[in-house]
């Protein structure tokens, strides 16, 4: 059981990981000059977060090998995962740096500063620090729609509640007992989020 | 000195409202150290004092926006400390003006002043409507009325809110701190609306910074200073000769 | 090539239920949702505590895990009843959306200054007058933003009332994938036409947000 739990966190994790780097790649087309990277980065936001992970993962599952790229549950999952985190967490990179009031890049400015200065010095620890609740938010979100990866056979928590409760026809106590653990896990995941904050913006 | 109505003088004094013994903590903090003082019917009561020492928590002790710990309050012939006092029917009898106005953002003036009198005290529709109309021209902003309170002056919002607190018809008036977040310009307005309300005879209590109006217009003046009245008298005595060095201190500061 | 003739009327007659679920969850949510928000902003401790239960227990456990909890135990519970697997969903769905609004809800609530409160109060209203008339009626403009960001949540969470075999929109895909054995095609149309349903409610949102500034 707690085996199953650990898939589906490694499962999230990286999939965050990748995502989250991949998400800041496409905000920063998003914001290019460029207008078909623009368009482009506008486009796969727009695609992935209007349409279900479910449908991303059969896609990828059972589409793929049709072109001849085969991948098997695990890194279908984590593929599925990252793209759908990555049109999520672009949003979230997005929303936290324009929040940051334009009158501190105006200040930086007419200290002298130069763009990539005021980047770094200027915007982005309040920017960090908005982005940083949304993200552990989308952290847990993601963690809770790895379930979904049981549909392509990942030997995640879901997948094994399901075989329990077919083995064991007790239903109640297998759906209870890993409802909890997803919660437990929720909970802690939002419990140490917390507390990081507290200890990195004391500001 | 002002005019005083000759009804007033006619009347017997009745007391309007009665405290005795208030005393309200907030944690550790005891902000109200036993307060007594008596309002009469007809009469305008100022309540000045430093920012901190409770006048504001005294007032809203008034009509229950805030609990107290000890001590007795009896308003409009309502005990607050019974139990069996119904604190939705003491409110109607007393009306109350904040220092953020509070006004309804999400309905239209009129709306504003309607609400209670048809919810409340179940009034026709017709007869609050006309009602509040006659409250607008009474307060000057009748061309207001179908206007939400967002398109209105912080002025205009606190003369609304004052029309309706009236529409309950109620038989004192509370006014916290009123003008305290207006702009300069629009303070007048308000305590000439205040000033014509004493005129007619409605009992007041005003807790206030503006020393004019209260030497103006109130009858009697509380000052107040870490939970206690330390002095209270007819506003030439405490403006002109104040006894006690904390008055005299306080209103060295801000005359 | 993926036969538009032959398995388009599926697909669409799967979308259709897709949107019957979307409306019927997302009305029953936003009543439960209304019920247990104004219960979390309630001056009672335990009405208070007994639905931040319902309302942190839910959002700390994947919608799947209710569905399949519902599906499976519900028979268990009331063997003498059977329960189609569109009420299942609907239940499921609603039980979802209902803990996710109530936190919008509450939000809202929140968000509402005390004086507002205080005013209502002070002019003799009781507790429900001033929901009703003062506190609910500024609550629900503010909550209409995140509530339509919830929405399009909710449309992609109803795929997975496929798993327990509701023949939603996926289903359907799912079918089909069967028959024909193009599953990538087919896949790209059934994305195609969440998209359809889910777009217009991003752009509703947005043109929403844009109107109160």
């Amino acid at each position: 059981m707690l085996k199953a739990l650990w898939v589906s966190v490694y499962v999230t994790l990286g999939s965050f990981v990748l995502g989250s780097v991949l998400g800041l790649l496409v905000y920063l087309g998003r914001v290019s000059r460029r207008r078909p990277l623009r368009a482009l980065c506008v486009g796969f936001i727009e695609v992935f977060r209007n349409t279900p992970l479910l449908v991303q993962l059969y896609l990828i599952y059972f589409g793929l090998p049709e072109v001849g790229i085969n991948l098997n549950p695990l890194w279908s999952a984590v593929l599925g995962m990252t793209l759908n985190n990555a049109a999520y967490t672009a949003e979230i990179f997005r929303a936290g740096i324009e929040a940051v009031p334009n009158g501190l890049r105006e200040a930086a400015a007419a200290l002298g500063l130069r763009f990539s200065q005021t980047f770094r010095y200027v915007v982005l620890k309040p920017a960090v620090r908005n982005v940083l609740p949304a993200l552990t938010n989308q952290f847990i979100v993601l963690f809770l729609f790895s379930s979904v990866a049981s549909v392509i056979s990942l030997d995640e928590l879901t997948t094994l509640l399901q075989d329990l409760n077919q083995r064991t026809l007790r239903t109640l106590e297998v759906f209870t007992f890993g409802g909890g653990l997803y919660y437990l896990t929720s909970a802690t995941i939002a419990w140490v989020s917390r507390l990081a904050e507290r200890v990195l913006f004391r500001w | 000195m002002t005019s005083i109505p000759s009804q007033r003088q006619a009347d017997a004094p009745r007391a309007m409202v009665t405290v005795r013994g208030l005393h309200k903590r907030f944690g550790h903090l005891e902000v109200l150290k036993g307060i007594d003082t008596e309002v009469n019917e007809s009469e305008v009561v100022c309540v000045i004092g430093p920012s901190g020492s409770g006048k504001s928590t005294f007032l809203r002790c008034l009509n229950f926006l805030e609990k107290f710990d000890a001590g007795t309050v009896t308003i409009c012939g309502h005990d607050l400390t019974s139990s069996s006092t119904n604190l939705n029917l003491v409110r109607r009898d007393v009306g109350m003006v904040f220092q953020s106005f509070n006004v309804f953002p999400h309905m239209k003036v009129l709306d504003n002043i309607t609400l209670a009198p048809m919810k409340v005290s179940k009034v026709p529709r017709a007869e609050a409507r006309d009602r509040a109309i006659a409250l607008l021209e009474k307060v000057g902003l009748v061309d207001k009325a179908d206007v939400y309170p967002s398109k209105l002056s912080g002025g205009q919002q606190q003369r609304v809110a004052i029309a309706r607190a009236l529409a309950m018809q109620p038989k004192v008036m509370l006014f916290d701190e009123p003008t305290s977040a207006l702009d300069p310009e629009t303070v007048g307005e308000v305590l000439t609306v205040m000033k014509a309300l004493a005129e007619e005879g409605m009992t007041m209590l005003v807790v206030t910074h503006e020393m004019g109006f209260a030497r103006e217009v109130a009858d009697r003046v509380l000052f107040m200073d870490h939970g206690l009245i330390i002095e209270e008298g007819a506003p030439a005595d405490i403006f002109d000769t104040p006894k006690h060095e904390r008055t005299q201190a306080f209103l060295s500061k801000v005359l | 090539m993926f036969d538009f003739g032959q398995f388009m009327p599926p697909l669409l007659r799967g979308a259709v239920l897709t949107i019957f679920l979307l409306v019927t969850s997302g009305i029953l949510g936003t009543l439960i949702g209304l019920i247990f928000g104004i219960a979390r902003s309630s001056s009672i401790r335990v009405v208070r505590w007994v639905a931040s239960i319902y309302v942190n227990f839910i959002r700390g456990i994947p919608i799947l895990i209710i569905l399949l909890f519902i599906y499976f135990a519900l028979p268990l519970m009331f063997p003498t009843v059977t329960f189609s697997q569109g009420v299942t969903a609907i239940a499921g769905l609603s039980i979802y959306a209902g803990a996710y609004m109530a936190e919008i809800f509450r939000g809202s609530i929140a968000a509402i200054p005390r004086g507002q409160s205080e005013a209502a109060e002070a002019l003799g209203m009781h507790y429900l007058q001033k929901m009703r008339y003062v506190i609910l009626p500024q609550a629900m403009k503010i909550a209409v933003p995140p509530a339509i960001g919830f929405l399009i949540a909710l449309v992609k969470a109803s795929s997975l009332v496929s798993v327990i075999g509701y023949t939603d929109l996926t289903r359907a895909g799912r079918i089909i994938t069967s028959q024909n054995h193009l599953p990538l095609n087919t896949y790209v149309v059934v994305a195609a036409l969440y998209f359809v349903i889910s777009y217009p409610i991003s752009l509703l949102g947005r043109w929403y947000e844009r109107r109160l500034t």
